[in-house]
């Protein structure tokens, strides 16, 4: 009975310095892990999207739901795949109807639209993975309902056209097929994207593309081609091919295929859905190269040789603005010193190799230690502007495993 | 007797059919209502978002039922709406006059209705198969609208030039108006009593003298209005339009319809309240969805069963039994 006595005594002695530790440990890191994160009630944090299938949207919203939504106490509600204006209004509408609290954007039919509505109903409003344009940012960047938008602006968006094309014509590939993406529907993103392989090719050839050489001359002679471009010699080089559009019909696999298979065609490069596209025809001594994301069949691309340059967002990549977005929502906004709203720009995770792309997806995929963490977040919850805008640059893959240690 | 019993049973049978899908609708209203209360959602919001979320379609779908109650239907009701949208925002930006705008908007819709049925007229084809070549050559249209306006992908209207009107309380009177003439036409005028009669077999209407060309042709007018009044309304909502407007409202249309009891093959049980009805239960339906927040892919799998439950249930009410009277 003595014996059980003092097993119990030191079984609860011990229990109570694990929980003392326990608790010093929380509050020693709550300091910077939560200070001041209330985890007490739920916040629901409604997210629209305008693309609920594809592997990229499917891996953010993995990373919100598998891993994000378990360490905090927040409830993700998703839109569906929202296609216009009427329906981005639409799936707000239902969103404050459900008491969220704040609005996560992957979705832009209507930016200026969604914040207005967002703000006249007191609902804050994030962009992911996107930014406004000049103007829009000037008129919204001093609304208290907009938290900002983090994500590539379209400086990264040239350079990941500029930078991938720039890997081949180092190399000495001199012949090369384009696909635009959504560049004729007038996508900034694509169009800023294609812009830089142009660039890229103009520098390498000697040459000019209608006119066009720098950035600047190359965005405006696209947009004066009404965004349809084609085929031409750039100097030394040539762009022999041009696709542009999703039309997803015959015509159109076929235009990819005769891409593909024109003899002269050494590199495909595509500034979106590259493995969607060109990877079916590309031939074996054909290059391919792609702005996408990090999912198991690029990687198994990767490790085929059907993929040999991807410059992929990653998909904890939108941990940053929920953090942002938290703090706004718990009376901790991040502003900058003037008191707007952020515009931060975050780039991507290029890989040249399989064992890079597959160290990076490994990442990436995971559920339990993604990218961005949880204690990584923490220590920016209400964090001042220059911390924040430091973190969300330190993007690299090297850099955020820098971070993690 | 045994006649009389039967007749009896049929008549409460139809009774059921008839009342069917309102009951169903206020056991979708009383379910929102309570997870409403259970999940402590903003209730006079949510309300407000429905009638928003309705009234497009139900202000389509009630021209449509014209359509509809000939036995035909009409795929091309979204990209008409989509093209009179475009060309009443471009008729406002180079006008700055509402009224304009929504003239344009309904004579547009009009003028497309009419040239699908007059085409299915002289070419003495079914109407449904002239819809089908309409929409690919207006969403072909759509292409060349935004690509001709140069203003990018999209044409807009000044938010603050519908701001004003953007309430609930407008669209409800614009949907109340269409509603109640369409309702007048249906019910009340020899018109509508001839388009059921058509719609339930035309060659009986033909040989009775009734010209179901010229049906068609009103028929496809009445819907044309409905449609131009959803593209003014769609501008009013979200004034940023592009070649996916409108997209849905085709589907959201039929399944409307389908939902609020009409039958599919048109005819003498056709009712000019299934769209309201149907479409008031689809919000609701996807309301409770939200607040459960199931994802989108469960929620349009339950959309479907129930779907093809209430055409199942709607067809098992054929006409192997006596005819309606």
């Amino acid at each position: 009975m003595k014996s059980f006595k003092k097993v119990l005594v030191l079984l609860l002695s011990l229990l109570m310095v694990v929980s003392m530790f326990g608790c010093s440990k929380e509050g020693g890191e709550s300091g910077q892990k939560t200070d001041g994160i209330d985890d007490s009630k739920n916040v629901k944090i409604g997210v629209l999207v305008a693309d609920a299938t594809g592997a990229e949207a499917l891996a953010f919203r993995s990373y919100y739901e598998n891993y994000i939504q378990k360490q905090y106490n927040v409830t993700f509600m998703y839109s569906d795949e929202l296609s216009d204006a009427a329906a981005e209004a639409s799936a707000i509408d239902n969103f404050i109807a459900n008491n969220c609290k704040a609005i996560i954007s992957f979705a832009s039919a209507d930016r200026p639209a969604q914040i207005r509505k967002c703000a006249e109903n007191k609902v804050y409003y994030a962009v992911a993975t996107g930014t406004l344009s000049d103007d829009e940012y000037k008129e919204f960047k001093d609304n208290e309902y907009y938290v900002g938008a983090i994500g590539p602006d379209l400086y990264t968006e040239f350079m990941a056209g500029y930078n991938m094309a720039k890997h081949y014509l180092d190399q000495g590939f001199t012949k090369f097929a384009v696909f635009g993406g959504a560049t004729p529907y007038y996508v900034d993103m694509h169009i800023y994207r294609t812009a830089g392989i142009l660039v890229a090719m103009c520098e390498a050839g000697g040459g000019d593309y209608n006119g066009a050489k720098d950035m600047g001359q190359m965005i405006g002679a696209i947009y004066g081609m009404n965004c349809q471009l084609a085929p031409a010699k750039i100097g030394n080089v040539e762009l022999v091919s041009y696709i542009g559009g999703y039309d997803f019909d015959d015509a159109w696999f076929g235009k990819l295929a005769e891409a593909a298979n024109n003899p002269e065609t050494e590199v495909l490069l595509a500034v979106g859905s590259g493995l969607d596209t060109f990877a079916a025809f590309k031939r074996p001594e054909q290059k391919l190269g792609t702005v996408d994301s990090y999912t198991a069949d690029a990687v198994k691309a990767m490790e085929a040789g059907t993929l040999d340059y991807l410059a992929g967002k990653f998909s904890a990549s939108i941990g940053p603005i929920f953090m942002a977005t938290l703090s706004a929502v718990q009376g901790k906004p991040i502003r900058t010193a003037n008191g707007e709203a952020l515009a931060l720009s975050q780039g991507y995770w290029v890989a040249t190799s399989a064992d890079q792309a597959k160290e990076f997806y490994s990442v990436d995929s995971s559920t339990t230690d993604p990218a961005y963490t949880r204690p990584m977040l923490d220590k920016y919850f209400g964090a001042a502007y220059d911390d924040f805008a430091a973190f969300v640059g330190a993007y690299s893959y090297e850099e955020i495993q820098n971070l993690k240690k | 007797m045994d006649n009389e019993k039967i007749v009896r049973k049929e008549h409460v049978k139809n009774l059921i059919f008839q009342i069917a899908p309102i009951v169903g609708l206020l056991l979708l209203f009383g379910l929102f209502m309570a997870f409403a209360v259970i999940k402590d959602i903003n209730i006079p919001y949510s309300m407000k978002n429905i009638i928003n979320q309705s009234v497009i379609v139900v202000v389509v779908a009630t021209g449509a039922i014209f359509i509809y109650t000939l036995g035909s239907f009409d795929i091309s009701l979204g990209a008409n709406m989509c093209v009179s949208a475009l060309i009443g925002a471009m008729a406002y930006n180079r006008t700055g006059s509402l009224a304009v705008m929504i003239g344009t908007c309904i004579l547009t819709a009009v003028l497309i209705a009419l040239v699908c049925s007059v085409l299915a007229s002289v070419f003495n084809l079914p109407v449904f198969v002239t819809t089908i070549a309409m929409l690919s050559l207006l969403n072909a249209a759509v292409l060349m609208l935004i690509g001709a306006n140069g203003t990018g992908d999209i044409i807009q209207v000044p938010a603050e030039a519908v701001s004003a009107i953007n309430t609930v309380w407008f669209k409800l009177i614009i949907m109340l108006v269409y509603l109640g003439i369409c309702i007048f036409v249906f019910n009340f005028l020899k018109l509508g009593r001839q388009e059921k009669f058509a719609g339930g077999n035309p060659e009986c209407a033909r040989l009775t003298g009734l010209n179901n060309s010229k049906l068609a042709i009103i028929a496809f007018i009445m819907a044309g209005i409905g449609v131009g009044l959803g593209a003014f309304l769609t501008i009013t909502y979200a004034p940023t339009l592009s070649r996916n407007t409108a997209s849905s409202v085709g589907m959201d249309v039929i399944i409307s319809i389908v939902f609020g009891g009409m039958p599919v093959s048109g005819g003498a049980r056709s009712k000019i309240y299934s769209a309201v009805v149907g479409a008031l239960s689809m919000t609701l339906l996807s309301q409770i969805m939200l607040m459960l927040n199931l994802n989108s892919g469960i929620s349009q799998m339950v959309k479907a069963i129930i779907f093809i439950l209430v055409v199942f249930i709607s067809m098992s009410d054929g006409r192997k039994s006596i005819l309606p009277r």
